[in-house]
């Protein structure tokens, strides 16, 4: 008995010995206190977290409607809307440049649906002119100020952040705005969360039992422009739109019920802010907006491949199948 | 059976785009009855039931069920439409589906209470699918999806059944098991509008039938509307190497 217990010990110890291994190799992901305690990284932790958890939840309407590309071109579009406020206001506040987004993001929406309503062009093609144009417009004015001297007074470098994201320096302000607009979008996402649940799934019955397709579009539409236009500060017009299709993407390959999927994906989306945000503040020169996509993205990738709804769990699913076939 | 009208349809005219589809289309549904639409492919026949029903726009023309407009008793009505129209990879249970039908009762915010989701229990038990509740839609077959639109039609507690084509593709067990509920639908005085497609079985499923191209050819009792005059002139007759001993 003592010699057992003596292997007993002598293995916990090894394996304590291993796991002491395991950390020092994975050190970044033992996780530095004065960072997660910094006042700077608490402010920019809270509000791509807020960000992320709200595009995840509502990023799985598009998704599942099998519009996601419609959120990349609207993030786009609203860039050119985010110079002109610049350019009326004189200004980078965070507010007129939010309603700058919005505006023109809506416009892009509308020639979006003209266009898919009174031409023969497919979807892609006509959310790829859109897309481009708008962002050309964007880019253009912003190097029309850029040397003109009516601006040389204000500061532009601001407007940069625009489309790539500077969210390492949002600011406490920004962190009410994101509120502002994630609170109320998730709100009407509870409220209607039923109607959204019919017309995603069977428009033609939901429109039966008086569920007006129009009305949903226009919810669905709202407060997936509001959550692009505050996220353009913190990931920039080019990426916003992954904020809101990726956590779906990694959601639909582990449940099967909507409020699940739901669920994961905002959850996945805070936890990937939290982690990119952390990356990108213990690696200088590592730009937290892209840092949190990356995470988004592999984690993704990973539940493609290992989810009970992923490539491997189908591919033996099937090989199951064939052999049960083969063995009758 | 009663000849009550329970489905009035008058001057029915729909166009896509350009193009007529309906013309001038005066319908009478018989109160309790099991009443086909039938019509060669293209004649509408979708079309018309999504035209009555409000979900394509139409260009003149009305229609009324039990004497009122569509919007005002629409949680009486179940319509079914073709499984082709739903988004199967959305990710819900065959339970979940069955308690939408339930949807049209509850308000604004609310979400089912345990009485609905008995009354889908119950649905999902009455054609079979109890055993398949916490499945997910994707995984289910053709028939066993149709057979999740009847419990939901079921669940909805209607009093008028409206189906675009149920029994299309589905199997021998799904079809009996759908006319069973048509039957057992009728028995409890309630109606079903049903687009069909096998003039094989038209008359020993339905009693009333209405025939369709773009204008309504014949409409009436099934003994005397199914003719081959009146199939020749919906220009049905040989596509189907139909023998119509009527």
């Amino acid at each position: 008995m003592e010699i057992m217990d003596l292997m007993y010990l002598f293995n916990l110890f090894t394996a304590s010995k291993i796991i002491d291994i395991g950390s020092f190799q994975l050190a970044f992901l033992s996780l530095d206190m004065d960072i997660l305690s910094s006042y700077v990284f608490m402010v920019v932790c809270a509000g791509t977290m807020i960000l992320a958890a709200a595009a995840g939840a509502i990023g799985t309407i598009s998704v599942l409607k099998g519009q996601s590309l419609i959120g990349d071109a609207i993030g786009h579009s609203a860039y050119p809307g985010v110079v002109i406020a610049f350019m009326i206001g004189m200004a980078l506040d965070p507010l007129k440049l939010f309603i700058g987004a919005i505006i023109s993001g809506a416009i892009a929406f509308a020639l979006i649906q003209l266009i898919s309503r009174h031409s023969k062009l497919n979807l892609d093609a006509t959310l790829a002119i859109i897309l481009s144009s708008f962002f050309g417009l964007g880019m253009v004015l912003k190097s029309y100020i850029q040397g003109h001297e009516a601006f040389a007074h204000v500061s532009q470098g601001g407007l940069k952040n625009y489309i790539f994201g500077q969210a390492a320096y949002i600011k406490n302000a920004d962190v009410y705005l994101i509120l502002a607009v994630a609170i109320p979008s998730i709100l009407i996402f509870i409220i209607f969360y039923k109607e959204f649940k019919v017309f995603i799934f069977d428009e033609t019955y939901a429109k039966s039992i008086g569920i007006k397709s129009n009305f949903m579009y226009a919810l669905m539409l709202v407060i997936t422009m509001g959550l692009i236009a505050t996220g353009l500060k913190v990931v920039g017009a080019i990426l916003i739109s992954s904020f809101l299709i990726v956590p779906a993407i990694t959601a639909m390959q582990w449940a099967q019920q909507f409020n699940r999927v739901i669920l994961i994906a905002s959850l996945t989306g805070m936890f990937s802010a939290f982690l990119g945000t952390y990356i990108s503040s213990i690696y200088p020169g590592m730009s937290t907006g892209p840092s949190i996509i990356l995470v988004m993205s592999l984690i993704a990738f990973l539940s493609m491949l290992i989810g009970p709804r992923g490539i491997l769990a189908k591919y033996f699913r099937r090989r199951k199948f064939i052999n049960d076939k083969s063995n009758v | 059976m009663s000849n009550k009208t329970i489905i009035e349809v008058e001057d029915l005219t729909m166009a896509y785009s350009d193009q007529p589809v309906l013309w001038d289309n005066d319908v009478s549904i018989v109160e309790n009855s099991k009443t086909a639409i039938i019509g060669p492919n293209g004649a509408g026949k979708s079309t018309f039931l999504k035209g009555i029903l409000g979900l394509l726009p139409t260009l003149s023309g009305s229609a009324h069920f039990m004497g009122k407009a569509y919007k005002e008793v629409q949680a009486e009505i179940a319509y079914i439409p073709q499984s082709s129209e739903v988004n199967w990879d959305f990710p819900t249970t065959a339970l979940d589906v069955v308690l939408m039908g339930r949807y049209v009762h509850l308000g604004w915010i609310k979400r089912p209470s345990q009485k609905d989701k008995k009354i889908a229990e119950q649905a999902l038990a009455q054609i079979g699918m109890s055993e398949f509740k916490n499945r997910q839609i994707s995984q289910l077959s053709g028939g066993q999806k149709q057979r999740v639109f009847i419990a939901r039609a079921i669940a909805q507690d209607a009093n008028i059944y409206i189906m675009d084509e149920p029994l299309a593709g589905v199997d021998k067990n799904t079809e009996s098991i759908i006319m069973d509920f048509l039957n057992e639908s009728q028995k409890q005085g309630k109606t079903s509008v049903v687009v069909h497609h096998d003039l094989n079985t038209l008359a020993e499923y339905f009693d009333h039938l209405v025939i369709i191209n773009k204008r309504i050819v014949a409409q009436g009792k099934m003994t005397k509307v199914l003719t081959q005059e009146n199939l020749e002139n919906a220009n049905m007759n040989g596509d189907y190497g139909l023998d119509v001993s009527v």
